[in-house]
Parts: C-alpha cells; structure tokens; sequence
C-alpha cells in the first residue's frame, strides 16, 4: 500500500501541474480566435431567420455576462475561481454555471463512449488473439482486413454513414436524442430500453472506430508473444495448446490495459465529431456549439474536462499496470 | 456443464435485452395520447441544459406553443404593427404608447388569471434585457417604456418613456414574452419603475446608476431556472430532454376549443441534414425551412410533405470594401453584375429555397413591390447577363483586356479572392458558379473559405476581404433592409440632434460613401436610413424609393437570391394546415405552428 501511494502522489502532483499549464493554455488559446460571442450570437439568430431587433434583443441579454476585463485579469479571475471548483458561467447560456452544462452532458458522453470501447476492446482484443494465431488461415487474413478497414476509416464518415443508413434510409433507429421524451426518466424497463436503443447508433460507431486499433495491436502482441522462448519451453513440456493461448493472451494482452485506460480519456476528446454527426447531446455537442458561440467559460470548461480525464486515465494506467504487472513492481 | 457456465453471462445480458426490447413499446410513458403534433423550433432550439426561462439566451422555451406574447408578428413590410393576436385580444395605438385589451378568460397553467400585473413586470423584465440605455438610444432605439398602466382588470396601457420617439415602439411593446408575475415576480424588486424613471434622469450619474441597477436584476432574471413552466399559451412543457420537448395541451388556455393536438414534440437538430432525416421518415407533421438540395426536396416530397412557400426577407449578396480598389468605383460593381448570372447561380446555390434577385434595390423582390410604383420598378436596371455591357463599363473605366486576361487600370492583372464561409454549404456552392463565370470573362477568381461565421465577421470588420458573400434585405422592414447597406452596421450613427454621422472604420466594412448622385440629385444614404426610423410606414415612401433607386444604380452589393421561406407540412395525422392561399401567409409561415393553432389551422385527421 505504501509502495502504491509513494507512486501515486508523484504522479498526481505532475497530474496537477499538467491541468494547471492545459487549462492555461486553452483559456488563452479560446480567448485568441476571432469573434466574440454578440456577434456571433447576432448573425447566427439573422441566419435562422430571426429579425434584426428581436436578434438585438437576444445578443443583449448575452452581452452582460461577456467579461470586458484586460485579458489577464480574466485570466486570474479563472485560475482563482478553478482553485475553489467554480468553473464560472457560460455566456451562451446566460450565466447558467458551466458545471451545470457540464454535468448535464457529461452523462451521455461518458456512458456510449466508455460501452463502445468496452465492445471494442473485448471484440478487437479477441479478434487480434484469433488473428495471430490464425494468421496463415483464410479467417486470419478477413479478421486482419477488417482490422485494417476499420482503423482506416475517418470516425466523421463512419457516422455519417451508419446515420444516414440506420435512420434516414431505413428508419431502423432513433437519433438526436437520448430517450423517448414521452417516457418517464428512472429506473424502468421502457426508459432504460429506450436510451439503449437511442445510444446504439453513437456506440456502434465508437466501438467499430476503437476496434480495428484494437485488433491489430493485440494481433501483433500475439505474434509477439508467440515468439517468446517460455511459449517454446510450453510447447516442448506437451501443454494443452488452451494453456499455452492463456499464457500467450496474458502477456499479450498487459500493454492493451494501459492503452485502455488512456483510450478512455482520448474517446472524451474524439466525441465532438461524432456527437455532432448523430446530433447527440453530450459533452462533444456542448463544445462544438460553444465553439461557434465562442461562449470561453464554457470551451475552457470542457476543454479542461477533457484534460482531467486524460490525466488520471494515465495515472490509472500507469497504477493498473503495476498491479497486473509484478514485474514492473520491482 | 463447464460450456454452459460460460455461457451465462452472455445469456443473461441477451435475456435482459430482451426483455428491455419487449417493455419498450409498453407503460411508462407519460401520455397515451394519439394526437401527438411533432415538429422542430428553428429558432429557439432545445438545449440541453438551459433553463425554461425566455430571458436566457440559449433558454428553453417555444413561443407560441407555451411562451406568449401580446401579438405575433404578420411581417407586413408596410405596416410594422400588424400582428396576429396573442394575449392581447386588441389594441390601440397612439402617438404615445399602446392600450392593450387582454384575451378574456386568460390564464396561466397553474390556473391563475393573466393579469396587468404580469404584463407590467413583463415590461420592466424586457427594460433589464440589454435594453437599458442612458440619452438618446434610450429614447430612439430601444424598447423605451415609461410607464406602464391598468386601465381595468383586462385593460392595460404602456406608454413611452417622455419625449420617446420611437415608432416601432408599439411593435416592440406587442413582442416581448409575457411571464407570470407568481414565478419572476421576486427576482424583480418592487423599486424596478423608479429605477426606470431615473434612466431619464438630466443627472448623468443617477441614470448610469439606473442602468447598472437594471442590468444586474438582468442577469439573475436570465439566468433563473424555474422549477416549472407555468405557461399562458395552448400547450405546456411537460418534459425537456436534451434532444426533444414535451408539451402537453394547456387546459387553461383562452382559446382551447381551437387547440386539437394533445400533446407537441419538439424535436432537436443540429444541421439541416437532421431535419431531412425527420422528414424522410415521416417523423414532422411539420418543418421549419431548411436550405436543401433539389434531391433532398424530391424524396421529401415523395415522402408526402406539401412544400409552402413565403417571403422571407432575406437575400444572399456579394458585398465589397469599397476601401479597397477598385471596388469603390460604381462601374466596377456595375461591371461585375453584369457578368454574374444570378439565375444559373441560384440553380447551383439555392434551387429550392431562393429565387434568383430580380429587382436589385436592397430590399427583396415582395418588399420592392410594395414600395415603388410599377414605373419606379420598370425603370430599375435588371442587369441581365451582359458581357459586352461589362467590358465597355470596365473600359471605360480605364481597365484593359490583355489576351483572356482583364488589367487594372495600372496595368497589373486583375484577381479577386471571393469569401465565403466553411459549412455555408449554399454560399459556397454559389461561389463556385460565380468564380468560374468570372474565370471565363476573364477576371481570374478564387473561392476562399473562413472556418466559421464568427471568424468571418471578425475578419470583414478589420478589412480583410475585398469580395463576400453577405446577408442583406434583412427583415420586413425598408428600415432594416437599409440599415444593413448605409446604417449601424456600416458605420453611419444616427445622433440626438437629427443629424448623421459616418465613421469610416471600427466595425463596419462596406466602405459605402456619404453620398451618391441619383439622376441628378445627390443624396445622402445615410441620412436617409436614419430617418427611416423616424418616420411612420406611410411617410417613408420618398426615402425608401430614393435608396432603391440608388442602390439599384451604385450596386454596393450585388444581391443574387432573394430567400425564400420554404416550410413543409405533412397531412398524414393532421390536416388543414396554412397554405400558399391563407391570408398573410407571409406570417403565418414566419411563426411557429401554435400561432396557426391559435389561428384555427392544423386539425385532426
């Protein structure tokens, strides 16, 4: 336990000094593009057909919670604020706390991205084992292809693919939302059947985009492995060749975990595209549309999510590891 | 057995599938109801996590289906005061304010009457909104309410602020969202009309006070999340998930006999392509305009959508800074016209939704009928595609023709970059056209693209692009229409004293000059808008001709479709929805379905 938290702390204070220079970063980086959020706000209300006075009137109500400080002085104002866990008021918002937009989201990201890299990594990572081991058979060469074309495909085609089949061709599945709004939130079997069937088509398209990343990786550990002489001593002992695959996905499979852990936090990222594709209402939607708002408190907001996520997924990683790993304990 | 063991997880998530599959179509839901009207709000899209508050700027709330207002909108470009009735069931205006007479039998949802009351903390709430000014803007621009009234228990007078003279005063007051007095009456303090009466104040400091004073009440009404909707309109929001609303029908509503649906779907959307999605299965009864291709509109009539088409005040143009040579010089811009074929431009750019610019006067085509007489109109200058007419403005100019190639004046080779913006699909479909029409005449042109609105407005403002894509004719009003060319936006600041004054920077960036030369007779267009907004609809008639006219002639852009408001209805669960033949069509079109409700449209099937 002691060995555990004398790795932890280092790590968690490097974690916090990384959050402290992103968010830094990204507060500059989102104050720096061109625009600002009235006349953004302004010109979006002209384009959905909105008349000039009731587009004034709306960029009015917005104005007031635009902060007119020296740039630095805004930049204190965040850093004091992100040290007492206020993520300040987004502007797009009218002044509803960012941590409020933020947990209102974070849900329907975190719960289809994390379901499809779980079927990615058990599908991709057993696919890779069957892969290497029948790499010289017919069904190791389409499992590799299929590794290849779906680690190929860019994840904004891939959606819009899976979308304009699924929903506007063939009306087999819903989208834009996360469940029938007509049934009541909770723990009932028409609720929770219908966020399923919402979320399928955004899991689908995580799950086919990690996969392919999966299965080859695991593919080429496998072949790795395989060459290893403790395999070789197995095989000369007359192991059961079931054993001797154990022994083999065991070790194959320990660097999958850390990319695991960090895939987590890298799917956070990579839900903007998708999000937007399948108009899904998690925390990618939220940036992407605080982006065109140039709402800062809630880009920086998000952005610093992002980073958190990525952070501890690599101190999680980096534990995880040492405790499948007796090795690296030493 | 081993083999089952193994086998029981993956049994048991397929048995729990199964029987999440099966409850699906089961209890649960809210309502049975079987007269569901479903459709998308444009422009007040659901976002997830917004409170039902219309003050907040991304709130959730749907006007005309639970958020009222006094009227609504018919867009009558001659008369800025016509409206449909909302709350208010009549109303009469005077030079100075408007006396309201509400709905008899008004109520909120939760029962209580509408009253006075509620439209005078309504009035005070809209002063908060970024309406609160000090001087002159106080008393030109914004919604300068003085005083607010009851007459009766249903009659209620609002009056200007002294000395307003604003006469879209009436207009304003009819448009502002009336909320219930129990639920924002105590984020309002009850000094609110006294602070208000100091923002007329001669003491500088008092009515700054006042304005600081009434935009901090303007961030807490903003920013309230109430815990319910209590609504005055035919439906209430019963559910708002982050992708869809539900509202039920209003029992209270003063016109329920009317009301058919028992429930509304609002659905969410991000891009127009998810509207197609919706219509291609059948999921809207109806649709809010889209921009859209010609095949997108072939499958989604073949679904079974009537298409309505409106005006809808809005033209895409190609602008130019003026600043930058040599498109100061009118021939140049006359030239250009010439060259361009808005029609071949706008099968490309807009086939369903706009129709090529015919009449060319900064004003869409419907607004330009109203306003200039058959002759004024015959005798614009339809700039047909010409080239012939294009070069001999362009030499005379001073430009030469080397080889394919069109010099400047000084000789050096003529390029234009042509702006247009990222994921503007329509925009940028056009520019194409246009960039190969001006290829082939031979004035070498490039598309380039601005990775997003806000950027590109950023970018224009500092002067950054000679030649855009750019959105005038904006809003029924010849008032807004000019504002767009030779006001605000443009640099021009109508003062106090009557007078207009034109800086040349900061913000705008057309470049337009202070004065143009009109058959004879100079003319300041600056000048001329400002006074737009001081004069009643009927008194404009002179200033609004003599800027088509200029405008027609010194081509400060070249519009190149007039959009066109195209809805679509879909009769398969209801009927007698409003169509091409409905009185103010324009109106109907420009609202949500509840004002058609509340008009008498959309019944059972």
């Amino acid at each position: 336990m002691k060995t555990l938290i004398r790795r932890l702390l280092p790590k968690l204070a490097a974690g916090l000094v990384m959050i402290w220079a992103v968010a830094s970063f990204t507060f500059f980086l989102v104050h720096a593009l061109p625009g600002n959020p009235g006349d953004a706000a302004y010109e979006n209300y002209i384009l959905a057909g909105m008349p000039p006075e009731q587009a004034q009137a709306k960029v009015a109500s917005i104005y007031g919670f635009t902060s007119h400080d020296p740039l630095l002085a805004q930049y204190r104002g965040y850093i004091w604020r992100l040290l007492h866990g206020d993520l300040g008021q987004s502007i797009s918002y009218s002044g509803v706390p960012v941590t409020h937009v933020l947990r209102a989201a974070a849900p329907w990201t975190i719960f289809p991205a994390l379901a499809g890299l779980i079927i990615a990594f058990l599908v991709g990572t057993s696919g890779g084992a069957l892969a290497a081991v029948k790499r010289s058979s017919r069904w190791g060469g389409v499992l590799s292809m299929s590794g290849s074309f779906f680690a190929g495909i860019p994840a904004f085609v891939l959606a819009l693919v899976l979308a304009f089949l699924f929903h506007t061709e063939w009306n087999l599945l819903p989208y834009g939302d996360t469940s029938d709004v007509t049934l009541t939130p909770g723990f009932n079997g028409p609720y929770i059947a219908s966020v399923i069937q919402h979320a399928v088509l955004p899991v689908a398209t995580y799950a086919l985009l990690a996969y392919g990343g999966w299965l080859l990786t695991m593919k080429s550990s496998v072949i790795s492995v395989l060459g290893d002489d403790f395999i070789l001593a197995a095989e000369l002992r007359g192991l059961h060749p079931r054993t001797r695959m154990r022994y083999v996905s065991r070790n194959a499979i320990l660097p999958m975990f850390t990319m695991f852990a960090l895939s987590i936090g890298y799917l956070l990222g990579g839900s903007v595209l998708v999000e937007n594709v399948f108009d899904y209402p998690g925390l990618g939607n939220v940036l992407f549309q605080a982006i065109g708002a140039r709402d800062y408190p809630l880009m920086s907001g998000a952005f610093l999510l992002i980073t958190v996520a990525i952070v501890l997924a690599n101190i999680v990683a980096d534990l995880l590891y040492t405790v499948i790993d007796p090795r690296v304990r030493r | 057995m081993n083999r089952l063991h193994r086998l029981r997880a993956p049994l048991a998530l397929a048995a729990c599938a199964g029987l999440l599959a099966a409850c699906s179509s089961g209890g649960g839901k809210t309502s049975s109801s079987q007269l569901v009207y479903t459709s998308v709000d444009a422009t007040n899209p659901i976002t997830a996590g917004a409170p039902m508050n219309p003050f907040n700027a991304s709130g959730n709330y749907f006007p005309s289906y639970d958020t009222m207002q006094l009227g609504f909108d018919k867009q009558n470009p001659k008369d800025p005061d016509d409206f449909f009735p909302g709350l208010a069931a009549s109303w009469t205006i005077s030079s100075t304010g408007i006396t309201v007479k509400l709905q008899p039998g008004a109520k909120w949802s939760d029962g209580t009457p509408v009253t006075p009351a509620d439209i005078k903390l309504s009035m005070a709430i809209a002063l908060t909104q970024g309406s609160a000014t000090v001087g002159a803007g106080f008393l030109t621009q914004g919604l300068d309410v003085g005083s607010v009234t009851e007459v009766d228990a249903s009659t209620v007078q609002i009056d200007q602020a002294a000395g307003g003279t604003n006469l879209n005063f009436a207009r304003l007051v009819l448009g502002q969202y009336i909320v219930p007095s129990s639920v924002y009456g105590s984020l309002v303090p009850s000094s609110i009309w006294s602070t208000i009466d100091d923002l007329a104040s001669a003491d500088s400091a008092t009515a700054s006070a006042a304005v600081t004073k009434l935009n901090a009440i303007g961030k807490a009404v903003s920013a309230f999340s109430p815990a319910k909707d209590v609504s005055a309109g035919p439906f209430v929001i019963a559910r708002v998930n982050p992708g869809s609303a539900e509202l039920t029908r209003n029992p209270d509503f003063y016109a329920l006999s009317k009301i058919v649906p028992s429930e509304v779907i609002l659905r969410h959307f991000s891009g127009n392509s998810d509207i197609w999605g919706y219509m291609k299965s059948g999921e809207l009864d109806s649709a809010p305009y889209t921009s859209m291709p010609t095949n997108i509109l072939d499958s989604v009539l073949k679904t079974g959508y009537t298409r309505v088409d409106s005006a809808s005040f809005v033209d895409a143009a190609i602008a130019f800074n003026e600043s930058d040579a040599p498109y100061g010089q009118a021939a140049v811009r006359q030239a250009l016209a010439y060259v361009i074929d808005r029609q071949a431009v706008t099968k490309v750019g807009e086939p369903v939704g706009g129709t090529a610019a015919s009449d060319l006067t900064g004003m869409v085509e419907s607004a330009t009928k109203q306003w200039l007489t058959p002759s004024q109109i015959s005798s614009l200058n339809p700039y047909s595609p010409d080239q012939t007419k294009a070069a001999s403005l362009l030499t005379g100019a001073g430009f030469k023709k080397s080889g394919s190639q069109w010099l400047l004046p000084d000789g050096t080779p003529w390029k234009i970059t042509l702006q247009t913006v990222s994921g503007f699909s329509d925009w940028n479909a056009a520019a194409t056209v246009v960039s190969s029409e001006l290829d082939s005449f031979g004035i070498p042109t490039q598309v380039k693209l601005t990775s997003d609105f806000a950027t590109y407005k950023t970018d224009m403002a500092a002067g950054k692009y000679a030649v855009g894509f750019w959105l005038i004719a904006l809003g029924p009003s010849a008032s807004a229409a000019y504002q767009r060319l030779y006001g605000q936006d443009d640099g021009y600041t109508a003062n106090a004293n009557g007078t207009v004054t034109h800086a040349d920077g900061g913000g705008n960036w057309q470049h337009t000059p202070t004065s143009y030369t009109v058959n004879g007779t100079a003319i300041d267009p600056g000048l001329l808008t400002a006074q737009l907004a001081t004069l009643s609809a009927t008194a404009q008639q002179t200033q609004v001709q003599q800027l088509a006219l200029a405008t027609n002639e010194q081509m400060p852009v070249i519009p190149i479709w007039d959009y066109t408001n195209v809805n679509f209805t879909y009769d398969k669960r209801f009927t007698d929805f409003p169509g091409a033949s409905s009185p103010d069509i324009n109106g109907l079109m420009y609202n949500q379905p509840g004002v058609w409700m509340m008009q008498g449209y959309v019944k059972a099937k």
